[in-house]
C-alpha cells in the first residue's frame, strides 16, 4: 500500500501549494480582456486579432486571444468562455460560433458580472431575450447591405440575366442567412436573374469546390455565382477553371480576403464585398475599455462595407483599402 | 496482493499522479485554477467527453473501436430536440434520444458480429449515415430553444454540483460495478482477451459484443442530452471528433487498444487529463495552436509511458 | 556462457548457468517447462539482457546487446513458432531483411539464386518462387533454417522443432541437421521428446529450476536417468492408467461428416473410459473434436448424449449438455491469458455463479479455490494471470474449468502437448481419477506410447475415415500406425 499514502502525501501538498497560491496577486497590473474568436485558422479572424491586438496596446489593456480548434465547435467555445470567466477577465470580446448556442455561455459571463462584446455574427434576438441576457454592444459589418451591395453588382455585371448558382455558409449563421437576404432583395427587381441551385458548402474552400463541380454537373448553363464567402468563391473558381470557363462564369464572393483580391484583378472573379475585421477588432476593444471606464457606447456599432471590384483594386495599391 | 495486481496498480496510479501533477502545476501557474467554482467548470465540461468515453472503453475491451460516437451524439441530439419542438414530454423525449443512440449502437453491433464486418468499417459507415441522417432530419439547422426543466439536465445543481457531473459520476458507478461484478463485463474482458477461448468456453460472444456497441451508442444518446441542455440548442454538426476524444481519454486512462485489459476508471481520469489540460491551457492565455500540440504530446506520452512500463517487465 | 543470471520481477529465472557448445555438435538442452531453457538461449540471442555472467565465443568474451549483434556474430536461433511472412515466396522469405541488389531494387534473379544454393545445401529441394504460405510446415521449418543459414552461422539453436512434424519430416529434418553438424556448425536442440534427444544429439545439457545439472555425453545416459535428472526425483510410471470398468454409454456419434474432413464417423463412449484417437496430421482428428464440441457444425449425422440428440447450434448447446473441448492450442483457444485464473477457471460456470447477472465473488472464489487445491494448480494466489503460468499449470487451469463446470464428458486435444515429463504425469493421474468418478475422456494423442498407455479403447483415424477401433490392452504401435497409414491390419 505504498503506492497510496504517496498520492496522499502528492494530494496534501497539492492543496497547500494551491493554499498559499491563493493569496498571490495577479500577474499584471494591465485589466485583462478576453477575445475569443471562431477560429483562428482564416486570414479574416487573423485581422481582427491584429486590430484588436494595436487598439488593447493604445488602450493600456491586456488582451487574451482564444479559439476553437475548429469553427464549428459550439461546445469547445463554450469551454473556452467558461473557462476565461473563471480567470476573472474584466471584460469578453466574443465572435459566436453558433448564434443561438452562445447564449448559455454568456448567460455564465453575465452571472460572473463580465461585460460582454458581440463581434462580427449576431446573437439570435429571440434566444437571448428567453434567457434573459445582456450584451453590451454589437460590432460588426451590416451583412444584409452587404448582400444587397453583392446583388446589386451582380445585376450590374449581368446585363439582368443570369442563372445563379449560390454557395451557402453553414447553415443557422446570422451573417450567412443575412447576406443570402440582401442579395436576394437586391436582385428581386431583375426578373431576368434566378438562383437555379442554392446549397451549404460549409464556409470551407475545398466544399465550395466539391459543391459546385456538383451543381454545374446538374446545371451546366450557371453563368453567376454569389458565395456568401470569399474561401467558398475560390473553391468555385477553382471548378470553374477545371471546367475551362474562367472568366464566363461570373463570381462574387464576401470579405475581400486577399486571395479574392488577386483573383478580381486576374479576371477570375467579378467582385467581392470588403468587409474590416481588423477595424472591429479595434472597436470592440475600445468599447471595452470604455465600458471599464463606466461610458456609454452604442448598442449596435457597424463597421464600415465596402464594394471590391477590378475598378477599386486598379489606381491605388491593393491593400489600400484595407485598414 | 499479487505482483500482476500491483502493476495493473500502478499504472492507473501512474495516471492519476500525472492528473495529480498536472494539477499541482497549474496551481502554480495560475491562482484561477484550484478553486471550488473552477474545478466543478471542468468536471463539468469533462462530462460530455466522458460518459461517450464509457461506451467507448466497453468497445476497445471487447477488442472493437466505435467511430460512431460523435456522429450518434448529433443524431441522438436532434432527434430529442425535435421531439421536445414536438411537444412531447422530457421523458419520452429523453427516451427517444437515448433509443436512438442505442438503436444504432445496435446495427453497429449487428454488422460486426452477424455481418462480420471489421468495427473500423462498420463504425465508420455509421458514422457518416448518422451525420446525414441528422442533417436531413434537420435540413442542416440546429433545432434550439427548451424550457428550463430539460436544460436543468445541464444547468442544475444539486447541492452546489452540476447535474451533469453528477450524471457522470453515476455513469461511472454504473459501469464500474458492471465491469467487476457482473457476468456481462466479465465477458467483455473475455472477449476482447480471446475471443475464441471464449467462444469455445461457451460465452455467447456475438450476443455480448453486438450490446457493447448498442451500450456504446446508448451512453452517446446520454451526452447528447447533456449537450444539448447545455447550449439550449441541438445541431446536426454537434459531436464532430468527439470519437478521437473518447478514443484518447480511453487509451490515456490505460486501455488496450488491443482489448481485454483496462478499466474505466482509468478512462474518467483520461478525460480529466484532458478536461484539465485544456482548461489550464485557457487559463493560462496559451495559445490555441500550441494547446493542439500539448494534446497530442499529452496522448502520446501517456502510451509511451505505458509501453515503456511493459517492456521493462520484459526485460 | 558462464555464470548466466537473470531475473525477472518476483523470480529467479537462471542462478548462475554455464553451457558449453562445441563446434559441430548437437547439444541437447533439456529440462522441465520453467528450467530456463528458453531465457537462457532468448539471452544467447540478444533478445533478452543478461543480468550477470559472461558470453565466449572462440574463447573471447563478447557482449551481445541485441538480435542484431547475435547475428553478425553467427548465432541463429530458430523459434517453435516459425516466423515466415505468408504470402512471400520462399526465395522473399529467406532474403528478407538482407534483400541483394542496389538502390533499393531486388535483385530477384540473385535472391531465388542464393535461396536455391541454400536449400541445397541442406538436401531439400523446394521451388524458391513458391508463397511460404503454400508450403506445409515441415518445409516451412526448412525454409527457416535455409535463412538461418544466412552469412557463416556458427551456432543455431532449434527450439521443439519437431512439435508439428510428422515421423518422415522429422527424418528429413534430422538429415539436414547432421548436414549442418558436418560442416562445422554447433546445433542447440530442445525438446521433450526422449527418443529424439538419443537419436540426434552428441551431448546433453539438463537444466533444472534455473540451476546447471549437469552436461554429459548422451551415449552415457539412459533415458530414465534423464528424466529422473530434469524432474529431481523419480518418475517412475511414465503411463499409470488404472483402468476402472465402464460404465453406462454417455456419448455416441452416428456417422459423423464434415466437407473436407470428416467422412461417416461413428463410435461410443462410456463412463469411466477414455477412448484414445490416433492419427497421422489431417487425419481428422481435432475436426471430430470440435465438432463434437459445437465448435463446428457437421454437414450429416448426428450426436447423441446420454441417449438424446444434441442440437449443437454452438459450444455454449454442448457445454449445457456436459461435453467440454481442451484445444489442442491452450493460448489462443482455451484460455483468456490476460485474465486471472480465477475469472479463467469461472467463466464457462458464470451463469450459475451470477444472480440477476451479478457475480457472486464469493462463490467464485470458492470454486476456483477448489479446482487449484484439487488439481494442484501452482499459482501465487487466484488473481494471478493465467499468461504468467506454465504450460502444464495453465493445461490444469483448462480442465478446472471444466471440471468446475461439472461436465460428462472431456474432449482432451493433445492434453500433454509441450508439457514437461512431471507435468504430463499429473496430468494421466488427473485422468485417472476423473474416469474414477463416472466421467468419460476422449483423449487426441500424437504421441502413439501415450495413447497405447493412457487409453482403454483406441480409435485410429484415417483421411478422415475410422480405420480401426482397437482394445488398447495388447495393441502395438505398429498396428496403429498401420490402421493410420491406411494398411488394413
Amino acid at each position: 500500500m505504498r503506492f497510496r499514502c504517496r498520492t496522499a502525501v502528492g494530494l496534501a501538498a497539492l492543496l497547500a501549494l494551491g493554499a498559499c497560491q491563493r493569496g498571490a496577486p495577479p500577474a499584471t497590473a494591465k485589466p485583462r480582456v478576453a477575445l475569443v474568436l471562431k477560429t483562428l485558422n482564416s486570414p479574416f479572424f487573423i485581422d481582427m486579432q491584429k486590430g484588436a491586438t494595436a487598439a488593447a496596446e493604445k488602450q493600456g489593456l491586456d488582451l487574451v486571444v482564444q479559439a476553437a480548434e475548429r469553427e464549428v465547435d459550439v461546445d469547445k467555445q463554450m469551454q473556452i468562455i467558461e473557462n476565461l470567466v473563471q480567470t476573472g477577465v474584466k471584460a469578453l470580446l466574443v465572435t459566436p460560433s453558433g448564434s443561438r448556442e452562445v447564449v448559455p455561455a454568456i448567460a455564465k459571463a453575465n452571472a460572473a458580472g463580465i461585460p460582454v462584446v458581440i463581434l462580427d455574427t449576431k446573437v439570435d434576438p429571440a434566444a437571448a431575450a428567453e434567457a434573459g441576457i445582456k450584451t453590451v454592444t454589437f460590432v460588426g459589418s451590416d451583412n444584409l447591405e452587404g448582400g444587397r451591395l453583392a446583388g446589386q453588382q451582380m445585376v450590374q455585371v449581368t446585363g439582368g440575366r443570369a442563372k445563379v448558382a449560390v454557395l451557402e455558409g453553414i447553415p443557422g449563421h446570422e451573417t450567412g442567412d443575412s447576406r443570402l437576404k440582401g442579395f436576394k432583395e437586391a436582385i428581386a427587381k431583375s426578373p431576368g436573374i434566378a438562383i437555379v441551385a442554392s446549397q451549404p458548402a460549409n464556409w470551407e474552400r475545398d466544399l465550395g469546390f466539391n459543391v459546385f463541380q456538383n451543381m454545374l454537373q446538374a446545371h451546366p448553363e450557371i453563368d453567376a455565382v454569389f458565395a456568401c464567402n470569399d474561401m467558398m468563391a475560390l473553391g468555385a473558381v477553382e471548378a470553374i477553371a477545371v471546367a475551362g470557363k474562367l472568366g464566363r462564369i461570373k463570381v462574387i464572393g464576401f470579405d475581400a480576403v486577399d486571395d479574392a483580391r488577386k483573383a478580381i484583378a486576374s479576371g477570375a472573379m467579378v467582385a467581392s464585398v470588403a468587409q474590416f475585421p481588423g477595424e472591429m477588432g479595434r472597436v470592440a476593444v475600445e468599447s471595452a475599455a470604455r465600458i471599464l471606464k463606466n461610458e456609454t457606447v452604442p448598442d449596435d456599432q457597424r463597421v464600415r462595407i465596402e464594394l471590391v471590384t477590378a475598378a477599386t483594386l486598379a489606381p491605388p495599391a491593393a491593400g489600400a483599402a484595407r485598414p | 496482493m499479487s505482483l500482476a495486481s500491483l502493476k495493473r496498480q500502478g499504472r492507473e496510479l501512474g495516471t492519476l499522479g500525472g492528473l495529480l501533477a498536472l494539477g499541482l502545476l497549474l496551481t502554480a501557474l495560475t491562482p484561477h485554477f484550484l478553486t471550488v467554482s473552477n474545478l466543478l467548470n471542468v468536471m463539468e465540461q469533462t462530462s460530455i467527453n466522458a460518459v461517450i468515453a464509457v461506451g467507448m472503453t466497453f468497445v476497445i475491451l471487447s477488442g472493437g473501436i466505435d467511430l460512431s460516437v460523435g456522429s450518434l451524439v448529433a443524431l441522438s441530439g436532434v432527434v430529442m430536440a425535435s421531439a421536445l419542438h414536438a411537444g412531447a414530454p422530457i421523458p419520452v423525449a429523453l427516451l427517444a434520444g437515448l433509443l436512438t443512440g442505442a438503436f444504432c449502437g445496435l446495427v453497429n453491433g449487428s454488422l460486426v458480429t452477424l455481418g462480420r464486418l471489421p468495427p473500423f468499417i462498420a463504425t465508420l459507415g455509421m458514422m457518416s449515415v448518422a451525420r446525414g441522417a441528422a442533417l436531413l432530419f434537420t435540413d442542416g439547422r440546429p433545432v434550439s430553444g427548451f424550457d428550463a426543466s430539460f436544460r436543468s439536465l445541464a444547468t442544475g445543481r444539486v447541492l452546489l454540483v452540476p447535474v451533469p457531473v453528477l450524471i457522470t459520476l453515476a455513469v461511472y458507478a454504473v459501469a464500474h460495478l458492471v465491469l467487476t461484478r457482473t457476468r456481462f463485463g466479465r465477458y467483455v474482458y473475455a472477449i476482447g482477451g480471446n475471443e475464441e477461448a471464449s467462444r469455445l468456453s461457451g460465452v455467447p460472444v456475438r450476443f455480448h459484443k453486438t450490446m457493447v456497441y448498442a451500450l456504446s451508442g446508448l451512453v452517446s444518446g446520454l451526452a447528447a442530452a447533456v449537450l444539448t441542455a447545455r447550449l439550449n440548442s441541438a445541431q446536426p454538426i454537434a459531436g464532430m471528433m468527439y470519437e478521437l476524444d473518447a478514443i484518447a481519454a480511453t487509451v490515456i486512462g490505460g486501455t488496450s487498444l488491443l482489448g481485454g485489459q483496462g478499466r474505466v476508471s482509468g478512462t474518467l481520469i483520461g478525460a480529466l487529463i484532458m478536461g484539465v489540460l485544456r482548461n489550464g491551457l485557457n487559463l493560462l492565455g496559451i495559445s490555441s495552436f500550441l494547446q493542439q500540440v500539448v494534446i497530442g504530446l499529452v496522448i502520446v506520452g501517456a502510451v509511451l509511458f505505458d509501453s515503456l512500463l511493459k517492456t521493462g517487465e520484459r526485460r | 556462457m558462464r555464470g548466466i543470471r537473470k531475473s525477472f520481477p518476483g523470480v529467479v529465472a537462471l542462478d548462475g548457468v554455464s553451457l558449453e557448445v562445441r563446434a559441430g555438435e548437437v547439444h541437447v538442452l533439456l529440462g522441465e517447462n520453467g528450467a530456463g531453457k528458453s531465457t537462457l538461449m532468448k539471452i544467447l540471442s540478444g533478445a533478452l539482457a543478461k543480468d550477470d555472467g559472461e558470453i565466449l565465443l572462440g574463447g573471447e568474451p563478447v557482449s551481445i546487446p541485441g538480435p542484431r549483434e547475435a547475428h553478425e556474430r553467427g548465432i541463429r536461433i530458430i523459434y517453435q513458432e516459425l516466423n515466415l511472412v505468408p504470402h512471400l515466396s520462399v526465395a522473399e522469405n529467406i532474403a528478407l531483411g538482407r534483400e541483394p541488389g542496389r538502390l533499393g531494387w531486388v535483385d530477384r534473379r540473385a535472391q531465388d539464386h542464393e535461396a536455391r544454393q541454400r536449400l541445397g545445401r541442406l538436401g531439400v529441394e523446394i521451388d524458391p518462387r513458391a508463397p511460404v504460405g503454400e508450403l506445409g510446415v515441415a518445409r516451412q521449418q526448412m525454409v527457416e533454417v535455409a535463412k538461418a543459414l544466412e552469412g557463416e552461422p556458427r551456432i543455431i539453436v532449434m527450439d521443439e522443432p519437431t512439435s508439428a512434424l510428422t515421423t518422415t519430416e522429422i527424418h528429413e529434418l534430422f538429415a539436414t541437421i547432421e548436414r549442418l553438424t558436418a560442416r562445422g556448425v554447433a546445433v542447440v536442440y530442445i525438446s521433450h521428446r526422449m527418443e529424439e534427444v538419443t537419436r540426434i544429439g552428441h551431448r546433453v545439457t539438463v537444466l533444472r529450476d534455473g540451476r546447471h545439472v549437469t552436461t554429459r555425453a548422451i551415449s552415457e545416459v539412459t533415458v530414465a536417468e534423464l528424466v529422473k535428472l530434469m524432474a529431481g526425483r523419480e518418475v517412475t510410471e511414465h503411463f499409470p492408467r488404472r483402468r476402472t470398468p465402464p460404465g453406462e454409454e454417455v456419448l455416441r456419434a452416428e456417422g459423423l461428416s464434415r466437407a473436407g474432413v470428416l467422412h461417416d464417423v461413428s463410435f461410443t463412449l462410456r463412463r469411466g473410459e477414455v477412448l484414445g484417437v490416433a492419427g497421422l496430421m489431417g487425419a481428422g482428428r481435432t475436426e471430430l473434436a470440435r465438432v463434437l464440441a459445437g465448435a463446428d457444425r457437421p454437414d450429416a449425422g448426428r450426436v447423441l448424449v446420454q441417449g438424446r440428440p444434441l442440437a449443437a447450434r454452438g459450444p455454449k448447446d454442448a457445454i449445457e449438455r456436459g461435453l467440454a473441448l481442451l484445444p489442442e492450442d491452450r493460448k489462443t483457444q482455451g484460455l483468456v491469458l490476460g485474465l486471472s485464473v480465477r475469472a479463467n477457471v469461472a467463466l464457462p460456470s458464470l451463469p450459475r455463479l451470477a444472480k440477476l447477472g451479478v457475480v457472486d465473488e464469493a462463490g467464485e472464489s470458492e470454486l476456483a479455490q477448489r479446482q487449484t487445491d484439487d488439481l494442484r494448480i501452482r499459482t501465487t494466489g487466484l488473481a494471478q494471470l493465467v499468461g504468467q503460468l506454465s504450460g502444464g499449470n495453465q493445461q490444469k487451469v483448462v480442465l478446472g474449468k471444466w471440471l468446475a463446470a461439472d461436465v460428462d464428458v472431456l474432449l482432451m486435444d493433445e492434453p500433454t502437448r509441450g508439457i514437461d515429463v512431471a507435468a504430463k504425469v499429473e496430468i494421466y493421474e488427473l485422468m485417472n481419477r476423473l474416469t474414477a468418478q463416472g466421467k468419460a475422456i476422449l483423449m487426441i494423442s500424437s504421441e502413439l506410447p501415450e495413447v497405447l498407455g493412457m487409453s482403454d479403447r483406441i480409435l485410429v483415424l484415417a483421411r478422415g475415415r475410422v480405420a480401426a477401433e482397437l482394445q488398447a490392452r495388447g495393441a502395438t504401435q505398429e498396428q496403429v500406425l498401420a490402421a493410420a497409414l491406411g494398411q488394413a491390419s
